[in-house]
């Protein structure tokens, strides 16, 4: 599958919401933990080898269960047939749990729902549709009633 | 860079809403042709394959850091993702018709997670200020739901013109569907490109103006009908104008401070000693 690669690597290089060495192990027995630079930018989770420009890889945080583990560690579950489990090793109690709380609120889902949430509640309290100003108040993606499948195309 | 392509995949095909769906033509990156592609919009990812229900899917596209422009170079209908950055592509598509072009464009323009945090971000502010206005707020921390990343917006809109371009939100007419710098003409609430485009407190270094060469205008009111000020009128601070007039004092104090400060120097300089103040500043 294509993806926009060089686009990808720009936008691992901009300023990150959170960005930190942590150790990281992989989903496949046998993985251990490597130090990594973990950069978390938009809904993706960048991974470098420590003092590299370019990421190893990236992981897109939707999906995804996230797991306090023993140890300062946290664990991210992607929740498809093969249920891959990503391990982090932090050194403080206080950075784990604020990377779990950032990781959550980093998908795009989490957003949409609270952008729907406030949306509802200010438009209940003011009377008013917050996103009409914007001139997006009609698109799909904002629409209370969005958890409902999509309608078919129409034909061409 | 390895992308984890089931991870994405599985984005696709799970039961989270998509955002759109649609047929449009694609061109290829070195020839002239366009290829007609079955699109998926979800989230800030634009997935693309040859037909419907394939299983095979040709490629995707991440949606952070593009403009997405209406284009007429190539024929009727064309638009294109214009990725900013050296050496970034650009991507160009086109539709069967006139309402498609405009359905497309207006749904992947708000599309990036960018978009979506600035929109949340401000929703969230007016929501507490909806309810401190009902008088339903004892505290001013947001209820149950996230708060968004504050850092990024700050830093992403000093220097590099890709981020600029990415988070103003422009509201749509008919004609320009860029994002761009330009902050809205009217519009009746806090302009949203003020917050955006503060950078963080600085004091003195940058801004050598002192605040009485601004013209007269009080910072705090925001105009309810007419049109926005533009953004080198307002102080550059980056907090909420409704907040504690103590926060805008200390700003402006500490130039004054600095000011005298240097004022002092300078006259130790010159005259060997300082004169006791004739007032007592405190």
């Amino acid at each position: 599958m294509r993806f926009n690669e060089k686009e990808l690597v720009f936008l691992s290089r901009q300023p990150s919401e959170r960005a930190a060495e942590l150790g990281m192990r992989g989903p496949k027995k046998g993985d251990v933990v490597k130090r990594r630079q973990v950069k978390l930018i938009v809904n993706f989770l960048f991974y470098f080898r420590i003092d590299e420009d370019e990421p190893i890889g990236a992981l897109l945080l939707e999906q995804c269960r996230v797991e306090k583990e023993d140890n300062h560690a946290f664990s991210i579950v992607f929740l498809d047939e093969a249920e891959r489990k990503y391990l982090f090793e932090c050194d403080s109690q206080e950075q784990c749990v604020e990377w779990i709380d950032a990781i959550v609120k980093a998908s795009y889902e989490f957003m949409r729902k609270n952008l729907i949430h406030y949306r509802t509640e200010i438009h209940r309290l003011t009377g008013k549709d917050p996103l009409e100003q914007y001139g997006i108040s009609d698109e799909t993606r904002f629409q209370v009633n969005s958890g409902l499948p999509p309608l078919p195309p129409p034909p061409t | 860079m390895k992308i984890h392509e089931k991870i994405i995949t599985h984005y696709l095909s799970c039961t989270s809403p998509v955002d759109k769906e649609g047929y449009l033509y694609k061109k290829r990156e070195r020839n002239t042709t366009y290829l007609r592609r079955w699109f998926v919009l979800k989230g800030n990812l634009l997935f693309y394959q040859e037909r419907p229900g394939d299983r095979n899917l040709l490629g995707v596209i991440v949606l952070e850091g593009c403009m997405v422009q209406a284009c007429e170079t190539d024929g009727q209908f064309c638009f294109s993702l214009v990725f900013t950055g050296p050496g970034l592509r650009t991507y160009r598509l086109a539709a069967d018709d006139h309402f498609s072009q405009e359905s497309w464009i207006g749904a992947l323009f708000c599309a990036s997670h960018i978009y979506l945090s600035v929109i949340v971000r401000d929703l969230e502010r007016r929501y507490e200020e909806a309810r401190r206005d009902k008088g339903l707020c004892d505290s001013i921390q947001s209820s149950a739901v996230a708060s968004t990343p504050n850092n990024i917006m700050a830093s992403w809109n000093t220097g590099q013109p890709f981020f600029v371009h990415g988070t103003s939100i422009v509201p749509r007419d008919g004609r320009s569907y860029s994002t761009s710098s330009i902050p809205p003409p009217s519009v009746p609430n806090r302009p949203i490109s003020y917050s955006l485009h503060a950078p963080p407190i600085q004091f003195k270094t940058s801004n050598k103006r002192s605040p009485k060469l601004w013209p007269k205008r009080n910072a705090h009111v925001t105009p309810l009908n007419g049109p926005v000020p533009s953004f080198g009128e307002w102080p550059v601070v980056n907090f909420d104008p409704s907040e504690e007039f103590s926060k805008l004092h200390e700003y402006y104090g500490n130039e004054i401070k600095q000011l005298r400060a240097d004022w002092l120097k300078k006259k130790r300089e010159e005259v060997g000693y300082v004169a006791e103040d004739l007032i007592d500043l405190g």
